[in-house]
């Protein structure tokens, strides 16, 4: 514990040193602008909640990723990952206390789009399930984190993943209607979907700010949560045998 | 004709750097998905709100917004000369080091150019958006917005040469603001009237309008009237970054600072 907290505490000094990890905070409100400019322009104002929820879950997405999963990549680069591997304290517990330091901060953005919703769009979202809600985003924040486990272990073991990192936004927001419900793809599209968490989170989110009654919480959050957990899974294996080979090959440091 | 030697070694400087990042097979299975999807993603907006007009609108407008980023490429690829240790010798150099960074990320514009017409006229079809012969007159067009957003490019790469770290906010927060405001998801006289100023002063603004009128059946002088005022303001940014990137580069030799930028 004490050293998934200490991984919590260096990423956010970390992050506080560089602009960019800060970088889809600065964009996101205008893409709340650019939604809710689109739905108000059609007329459109029951749409009001997608328009609000789709950029914060881009936010969760882009910095879980894109600045998440560069975390290990960063410290090869800075020399730092031979020490830290070296230090008797679990390696991967400390990357998942700074991968959920990244997701925490990109729950910022939860204040920015409400902030450009009520100010430039006199917008006021009404929480009919809160509990729902919180529980959505709660699951939601951890499934981003397992899934930036993946990315951080595949950012080490080849280059190529930095070069599909630009790829993994547009394809996944599609995928994971977190705009348009997947219920609006093709019908072949619609089985991939389904194993990508977002479209569980986007659905659910969505859900719990209708008046309607939010059907099958449950089996969606566990949904969610399961996929997430697949997600450290994967991510906790890939890393500790990438950790065993480049220990073993003396490339520990070679990017 | 130097200064054209200097803009062609700069430019295939920034063409090895980029073939470093992508091979055509990478490009296509990455970035092109991406931007593709990128389309997608707004066109099916339209379908959800239920308009074939609006499908149509939001794939035109975020397909042509893919030149503009391309162009403002620019602006993170000064950084990555300066990160070379390059800039001193730019500086002591005869030549303008602004011509330099203008070849240098060339590369940028070529893939605007490429991503906006591969995505356009793959999208098109797929949401049911009927091409006549008059579309392939939006390719020039594509090259002028790309253009007119290099200069802008240009001239941001210049500002952020003193503050590296902050490239890539830049780069985003600009194109991100050219997306809300250009008329590339909504009118531009949806927003109050002192932002559409903004719009109108920002490259993409009057192409996209050329570009919608090219593939509304627009008149022939609205069409030229637009693409006029697309390269009216990229040559007022070409000109502003003219005038102020090389004292912008120069900046750091006074102070002897100039390898130093975070």
């Amino acid at each position: 514990m004490r050293t998934f907290a200490a991984g919590y505490r260096l990423q956010f000094r970390v992050i506080r040193s560089d602009p960019d990890y800060l970088m889809p905070l600065a964009t996101i409100p205008l893409f709340a602008v650019v939604f809710l400019a689109i739905v108000r322009h059609a007329g459109r104002d029951d749409l009001t909640e997608y328009a609000l929820l789709a950029p914060v879950l881009i936010a969760l997405w882009q910095l879980s990723l894109t600045v998440a999963g560069e975390i290990i990549a960063d410290d090869r680069w800075q020399g730092t990952l031979e020490p830290a591997i070296a230090a008797p304290a679990s390696f991967p517990t400390l990357v998942v206390g700074r991968v959920l330091a990244v997701t925490s901060v990109a729950l910022v953005a939860f204040v920015e789009v409400w902030a450009v919703g009520a100010g430039l769009f006199g917008v006021s979202v009404e929480f009919h399930h809160p509990v729902a809600f919180v529980l959505a985003v709660g699951a939601t924040a951890l499934a981003m984190s397992g899934t930036a486990l993946i990315m951080a272990a595949l950012f080490v073991v080849t280059r190529s993943a930095r070069t599909f990192q630009n790829s993994l936004s547009y394809p996944f927001y599609v995928l994971g209607g977190i705009l348009v419900p997947v219920s609006f793809l093709p019908e072949w599209v619609q089985p991939a979907s389904s194993a990508v968490f977002l479209s569980w989170s986007a659905d659910l989110l969505r859900d719990s700010l209708a008046p309607a009654a939010v059907d099958n919480l449950a089996y969606r959050l566990a949904m969610v949560v399961v996929l997430g957990a697949a997600g450290f899974a994967v991510g906790r294996l890939t890393l500790e045998r990438i950790l065993r080979r480049v220990r073993r090959t003396g490339e520990v440091g070679l990017a | 004709m130097t200064t054209l030697r200097v803009l062609r070694h700069a430019a295939a400087c920034g063409f090895s750097d980029y073939a470093t990042i992508y091979t055509w097979k990478t490009w296509l299975a990455g970035w092109y998905v991406r931007v593709l999807a990128q389309v997608a993603f707004f066109a099916l907006i339209g379908k959800l709100l239920d308009s074939q007009a609006r499908v149509e609108y939001l794939l035109i407008g975020n397909a042509v917004m893919l030149a503009a980023v391309g162009g403002l490429f620019a602006v993170a690829g000064t950084t990555w000369e300066r990160r070379a240790g390059t800039l001193p010798l730019h500086v002591a150099s005869p030549s303008s080091p602004v011509v330099v960074f203008t070849g240098r990320s060339a590369w940028g514009l070529t893939e605007g150019v490429l991503s906006s017409a591969g995505t356009f006229f793959v999208a098109a079809p797929l949401f049911g958006l009927e091409l006549a012969l008059r579309s392939l007159l939006v390719l020039p067009l594509l090259v002028l917005v790309a253009s007119s957003s290099y200069a802008l490019g240009i001239f941001l790469g210049g500002l952020v040469l003193r503050a590296m770290s902050t490239r890539n906010v830049v780069a985003n927060v600009v194109s991100a603001t050219m997306m809300a405001i250009c008329g590339v998801n909504v009118p531009v006289e949806f927003f109050p009237e002192p932002i559409q100023w903004v719009g109108q002063a920002l490259p993409l603004t009057h192409g996209l309008h050329a570009i919608r009128d090219v593939l509304g059946g627009g008149s022939a002088a609205s069409i030229i009237v637009n693409a006029a005022l697309e390269l009216l303001v990229g040559l007022v940014w070409l000109g502003l970054a003219l005038v102020t990137f090389n004292r912008l580069a120069e900046g750091g030799r006074r102070s002897g600072a100039i390898e130093f930028a975070a």
